[in-house]
């Protein structure tokens, strides 16, 4: 029986580059509150699978539904509302200051009030310990406070779901602790999430549920527990073998 | 060296030449201006076209924009003026400034089209990506994130290409027309005169004066456009 308050379904997801098959056929389902991690080798299609859910890349085939809507190059734009997006290199506009990051889509896309929507960034880049940093460049901040201010933009339209790819790859080892502990508090107030990291200790402690990809396909997924413990795949265990 | 000297007295002291150094260095400058503005306009719909995302609708229009660069680029500009001249306008009558400033134009829309297309392109990717993971249109996303940034770039090799097409303009001279450099040789050919050292001297000062003129201001456009990138502080 399916459940009521799935968020996501999707369905045979396929995508090539070219000759390139880089998802095979994913088959996958996201409820609301769960916190998914995707793992697998590089090359192996977790950051496409990740980046096909709001059409960062067109999928090839298959079908991706959203609060039971099928997603189309029609809807996407309106769904992307929904589903926040947080990327490896950050990818905060340049050339806008760290308050017009935030208030760029609320008010670009007319959903909230000026006055509302600077006292929502204001709340937020406090909350972050970043509100001195409002009318700065971009340019100015370092990684890791380039992250949270990107994270929090993401926050402002309060998505569904927040989709991270790599969150802390492109980071020094101190401010990782930093972003994933924004990631954990956003986790705690039970934020649905789904992440592709390299973090082990960190998929161990937040995920509800792991996914491993490896080829383009989902090989083996259960719960953090299950998949760390007593994984059920060959693959799988070589894979941890190497990484823990 | 004294002879020198005297002659540029002479040159600067005798109302004819002066009015034919003025005459033909208005005609560059009017040839140049208007051309540029075609090369820019023409240009940067060009370079849209061009970098717009794929789709069936463009497949002819890109087609036709990168066959526009490539002619234009591929063949010598002195070339593309003597076939405005004699075969596309050799009609009787047509003015020939017009001319010029149709053929100069052309060219330079092919240049400034790959300026604009560079300075568009060297914007991250990932600008792009985060303006579309927001839910923000590609037209919103390109006025406000990526133009902005793309205009740093493109700047400076667009006051290149400005210099470029007046010094270019030169080469009116080889289809009769009397422009800065023509008013050099005429002087210069003259009984009078009987130097073309010195009022081509002059001309060269005339065009260094503007495109001195000319990298100045580019200069005071790019540090503006530039000082919101590195301060940390409004």
């Amino acid at each position: 029986m399916e459940n009521k308050n799935t968020d996501l379904v999707i369905k045979n997801l396929r995508k090539t580059f070219g000759n390139n098959k880089v998802l095979n056929g994913i088959n996958f389902e996201l409820r609301e509150g769960e916190r998914v991690v995707i793992l697998g080798p590089s090359g192996s299609g977790k950051s496409t699978f990740l980046r096909c859910i709001n059409w960062m890349e067109e999928p090839t085939s298959g079908e991706i539904i959203f609060d039971g809507e099928i997603v189309t190059e029609k809807n996407i734009r309106r769904i992307r509302r929904n589903i926040g997006m947080v990327f490896q290199h950050f990818n905060l506009i340049n050339n806008m200051t760290v308050m017009d990051n935030l208030l760029l889509a609320p008010l670009k896309l007319k959903l909230m009030k000026r006055d509302k929507a600077e006292k929502r960034a204001m709340d937020l880049l406090r909350h972050i310990g970043l509100a001195n940093k409002a009318d700065a460049y971009p340019a100015s901040l370092s990684g890791g406070q380039k992250q949270r201010v990107a994270i929090v933009r993401a926050m402002m339209l309060s998505p569904e779901v927040l989709l991270f790819d790599e969150p802390t790859s492109a980071l020094d080892p101190e401010s990782i602790g930093d972003v994933l502990g924004l990631i954990r508090e956003l986790a705690d107030r039970g934020m649905t999430i789904m992440i592709v990291t390299h973090e082990m200790s960190f998929a161990k402690e937040i995920a509800t549920r792991v996914v491993f990809i490896d080829k383009g396909c989902i090989i083996e997924e259960g719960t953090p527990k299950e998949f760390f413990e007593q994984p059920k795949t060959e693959r799988v265990k070589e894979f941890l073998e190497k990484v823990l | 060296m004294n002879n020198f000297f005297e002659k540029i007295g002479e040159l600067f002291s005798t109302p004819e030449y002066i009015d034919s150094l003025l005459h033909g260095f208005l005609l560059t400058l009017q040839i140049s201006y208007f051309a540029l503005l075609i090369g820019i306009v023409l240009g940067t719909v060009i370079a849209l076209i061009d970098t717009a995302k794929p789709s069936k609708w463009l497949k002819i229009p890109k087609f036709i924009c990168r066959l526009y660069v490539g002619i234009i680029r591929g063949t010598p500009m002195a070339l593309q003026l003597f076939i405005m001249f004699f075969v596309i306008f050799a009609v009787k009558g047509f003015p020939s400034i017009i001319t010029a400033i149709i053929a100069f134009g052309m060219n330079s829309a092919a240049y400034t089209a790959e300026v604009i297309r560079g300075g568009i392109l060297s914007v991250d990717a990932g600008q792009t990506e985060a303006g579309l993971a927001l839910g923000l249109s590609r037209f919103t996303i390109f006025m406000k994130i990526v133009a902005p940034q793309a205009i740093k770039n493109i700047i400076p090799a667009l006051g290149n290409e400005i210099i470029t097409v007046i010094k270019e303009t030169a080469i009116v001279s080889m289809v009769g027309m009397y422009d800065l450099n023509m008013a050099a040789k005429d002087i210069g050919s003259g009984q009078n005169m009987a130097s073309y050292i010195v009022p081509m001297f002059v001309a060269a000062l005339f065009y260094l004066g503007t495109i001195y003129f000319i990298t100045f201001i580019v200069k005071r456009i790019e540090k503006n456009l530039r000082r919101s990138d590195l301060r940390a502080e409004k």
